[in-house]
């Protein structure tokens, strides 16, 4: 009987322990609470190349520039720079003035542990840092072949033991404390987009110095907020409002789909006071923690697509009756299957545009995407210049009796004489099926393909060694502007450069190198919807499709945009908190 | 030979396993035909980087430096630091180790114990209802894949009852409770169909010994059978099947840790993975073998204790 007791005393105390234990949600202070589905690699800005690196850099740090929050077409603005900056007529020189008065986040590395002035100098120490050999910043394509003398200080310390960063570069200097010059070798008109990337954005050099190899770990900036909480283990990240912020406000002028957002025009920001950023890798419990209201805002899982959006593709009844809103969005990318052209066997094009013509993308839109996609005409996505809403390919609409006269023009008339083709795809069950699906849809018309699955490295590998026949893959933007997309079919730049499919056809690389060195203006245009059809009727690529994001938030987040620059984004956003409240009881 | 030369000897024969251990590793990444640098520097990377980043490696160093090199860090534990993070890799796996063991330690507690117990129990009882409905139980715990017990413990008593944390950690005692709690019980139920099927055929592997029959014949009460006599000498390869989980349990349980986001070493090892993270990848692998070697050792002197004929020839 004692021993009863015992047993039943304890798993009471356990279950008594576990309920009070159990998290409540604070509605005493506005906290915004996040989920990321992945972790990241660090808070060098130098390093963040994907976006959950670039989101956490960008909430301690700063750049020059900043897209315009409530602006579509994404556009510049100055953040850390006082305006846009001065540019020579030869489009050649850039002139910042940068904002005075800017404090640092206050650390130990400082002197007293008060956060200095950023000045001038601060920026060109912070490009040579991603120039520097030594640490390999993986944004250095962004500036390589630009900058005048930045190349050749690179180049010189690569053979040193340490980098000299007290060399002045002739194309980056400052004129006084707080003006910056860069000089380019070349017209290059996406420069100013490379300084709202996070790659640019600004670090101290006592910081740097005072935490050595660890400087990753413990990010001091000028942004909105400064991280509390951080080990590269851990699972969750907190901030706390950066005290030293300088007063920046809401902006005042607003896209017709923003204008509601123009309540909050002119008031200071941030306005929450805390950011909990939890990495929530799995889609159920970064679901359930959804419901519970424990996260704020997050893309709809696959598997809850159909229990959440209706088929005409609004919210779901239930969803809405919570307080939820609904948030579609364009992506800026592409997904293709690209030809290896290194190869004979592809530079028929009868044989690439057959094959086009085989692939049905509804099939694929409607089975992986939930037929949320919108089918690529060609490369450039929408939401940007080139992109040409009209145009239809003439190589994308499935036509299987095309295609087999196609194929037989090509010399293989029902795939007679042609040999097995591999089609290379990451090794994930949606990849196989995707992979499963290509291969039934090019059966129809009696071509034979191979499904290969590769884990993620072998998989560039053997791009990059152009050891694949086809494979599979996806392009997201790194700034806005075509010139990022049409890139991956220019010549000159092919593997290991961004052209992993090495096509080069002379007029298009002549085309584009013209272009890229435009500024924006309806000429260039012009020639970006040329480059765009040249590329379409090709077909060096089978064009796949262009993703929309599907994202939910609860009623007390305002001011949430979906964007594909998400970096600084969080400063703009607010809780309410009474909303909050009200809505929990709903939950 | 007395207990501590054989513990000795036991231990230096683990230098050549290591040794052999770490050529095996060495060999795997180097003719895996993977290029680092390339994946590291990612969709921008230019030959000329490539070569820049393998100098900064070491990559470009004669092989037998670079073999040296991992045996070196085997005994000293050290690993260098992170590509990926650049921290101090044994310190990572400092920091990822109690969160995992605060998950996979009490579950292999509470499910070896009442497993064990269990297994008396139906021993006991061998052949009655009690016996095959356990049995039943198991087969059914054991049929159901594991994602399906998180996804409905998960869904159920977490987000349904609210009982539980639906996922994250806090470290420091207790803070850690709320959040390893259900995830402890479900381990706890996936372990326990394997476990008690496994110490029940063991311990009816003894009870039909002759020396169990000597026993009742002098008239031993059944339970002084089975504590004092099956138990005992079933203990070897319980010992043998428990003592050999316990590196497992340091690596920690990678999807209870992925779908309740506890930043232990299941997680670490993956995120290195993704990351092509090699030193990380290297030293989780030397550990684990080194691990695995070390507990092996403590089972074989463990049996010696248990059983005083077990000893090194």
């Amino acid at each position: 009987m004692k021993s009863r007791n015992l047993v039943s005393f304890l798993i009471m105390g356990l279950l008594a322990l576990t309920v009070s234990c159990t998290k409540k949600v604070d509605l005493s202070e506005k906290v915004l609470h996040l989920a990321v589905t992945s972790e990241v690699k660090g808070m060098d800005p130098i390093y963040a190349n994907d976006k959950y690196s670039s989101n956490e850099v960008g909430r301690v740090y700063e750049g020059l520039l900043e897209y315009h929050y409530l602006k579509r077409p994404y556009t510049l603005v100055p953040n850390l720079a006082e305006a846009l900056p001065e540019v020579s007529e030869d489009g050649l020189t850039y002139t910042f003035k940068i904002r005075q008065g800017v404090l640092f986040q206050d650390n130990a590395a400082f002197k007293d542990g008060k956060g200095r002035e950023l000045v001038a100098e601060d920026f060109v120490y912070s490009i040579k840092r991603l120039a520097d050999p030594k640490l390999q910043g993986l944004g250095w394509w962004l500036l390589q072949d630009k900058i005048v003398g930045l190349d050749e200080w690179r180049e010189k310390n690569s053979k040193k033991d340490s980098v000299d960063y007290t060399e002045v570069v002739e194309g980056l200097k400052t004129l006084d404390k707080y003006t910056l010059q860069f000089k380019l070798k070349k017209q290059f008109p996406q420069f100013l987009y490379s300084l709202a990337m996070p790659f640019t954005f600004v670090v101290a050099k006592e910081v740097v110095d005072h935490y050595g190899k660890e400087f990753l770990n413990h990010p001091v900036g000028t942004g909105p907020f400064m991280l509390k909480e951080f080990s590269q283990s851990s699972k969750k990240f907190t901030y706390d409002r950066n005290p030293n912020f300088r007063k920046k406000l809401f902006p005042s002028e607003a896209s017709d789909e923003f204008k509601h957002m123009l309540a909050y025009a002119g008031k200071p920001v941030p306005f929450v006071e805390k950011i909990e950023v939890n990495i929530i890798k799995e889609d159920q419990p970064r679901w359930l923690n959804f419901l519970k209201g424990r996260v704020d805002y997050i893309g709809i899982p696959k598997d809850n697509f159909e229990s959440a959006v209706t088929p005409g593709k609004g919210l779901g009844e239930e969803f809405a009756k919570k307080g939820i809103d609904l948030s579609v969005s364009p992506s800026l990318d592409v997904t293709y299957t690209a030809f290896n052209h290194d190869l004979k066997l592809f530079n028929n094009v009868d044989l690439r545009r057959a094959l086009a013509l085989a692939y049905d993308v509804k099939e694929f839109n409607k089975l992986f995407y939930n037929d949320t996609a919108l089918p690529a005409q060609s490369v450039v996505p929408p939401g940007i210049a080139g992109y040409m809403p009209d145009y239809v390919n003439p190589y994308r609409n499935r036509d299987l009796e095309k295609a087999k006269a196609l194929l037989a023009k090509a010399g293989y008339p029902e795939g007679k004489g042609l040999p097995e083709i591999t089609y290379d795809c990451p090794s994930t069950s949606t990849s196989r099926q995707i992979g499963e699906l290509f291969k039934k849809q090019m059966a129809e018309i009696g071509v034979n393909i191979k499904v290969v699955q590769n884990s993620w490295p072998e998989l560039q590998k053997k791009i990059t060694a152009r050891q694949v026949m086809l494979y599979g893959i996806a392009w997201g933007a790194d700034y806005p502007d075509a010139e990022n997309f049409l890139q991956l079919l220019y010549g000159p730049n092919k593997s290991p450069g961004a052209n992993g499919s090495g096509y080069d056809n002379a007029e298009f690389n002549k085309l584009f190198a013209k272009a890229s060195v435009m500024q924006d203006s309806p000429e260039r245009t012009a020639i970006y919807e040329t480059l765009n059809k040249m590329a379409a009727e090709e077909v060096p690529w089978l064009y796949g499709v262009h993703r929309q994001s599907y994202l939910i938030k609860h009623s007390w987040l305002k001011n949430y945009i979906s964007t594909d620059f998400e970096a600084g984004q969080d400063q703009y956003l607010d809780v309410d908190l009474k909303i909050k409240k009200d809505m929990q009881s709903k939950l | 030979m007395n207990t501590w030369s054989y513990i000795l000897r036991r231990l230096l024969y683990t230098i050549p396993i290591i040794l052999g251990v770490c050529l095996i590793i060495f060999a795997i990444f180097n003719l895996s035909g993977y290029d680092p640098a390339q994946l590291l520097l990612g969709k921008h990377a230019s030959a000329k980087q490539i070569a820049e980043v393998r100098h900064e490696l070491g990559l470009d160093r004669p092989l037998l430096e670079q073999y040296i090199g991992i045996v070196k860090s085997a005994f000293t534990f050290d690993f260098g630091r992170s590509w990926a993070t650049k921290q101090s890799i044994i310190d990572m796996i400092k920091e990822g180790a109690v969160p995992s063991l605060t998950l996979t330690f009490p579950a292999f507690l509470i499910s070896t114990v009442f497993s064990i117990l269990l297994a008396i129990i139906v021993a006991f009882f061998r052949g009655k209802l009690i016996d095959r409905t356990l049995v039943i139980i198991c087969v059914c715990l054991m049929s159901i894949p594991s994602l399906a017990y998180i996804l409905f413990f998960q869904k159920f008593f977490a987000y349904e009852l609210g009982w539980f944390e639906i996922s994250g950690y806090e470290h420091g005692f207790p803070y850690f409770i709320p959040y390893v709690i259900l995830p402890v019980i479900i381990m706890v139920v996936l372990n326990l169909g394997p476990d008690l099927r496994y110490f029940r055929t063991v311990i009816l592997d003894d009870i039909y010994q002759d020396y169990v029959r000597t026993a009742r014949a002098k008239g031993l009460s059944e339970k002084v059978v089975l504590l004092k006599h099956v138990l005992k000498n079933s203990l070897i390869p319980i010992i043998t099947y428990v003592v050999i989980q316990i590196p497992f349990l340091i690596l920690g349980a990678l999807l209870l840790e992925s779908f309740f986001s506890i930043p232990g070493l299941g997680g670490l090892t993956v995120k290195a993975v993704f990351d092509n993270d090699f030193p990380v990848i290297k030293a989780m692998t030397i550990l684990s073998a080194m691990a695995y070697i070390i507990f092996t050792v403590i089972t074989d002197i463990l049996y010696t204790i248990v059983d005083p004929r077990v000893r090194l020839k």
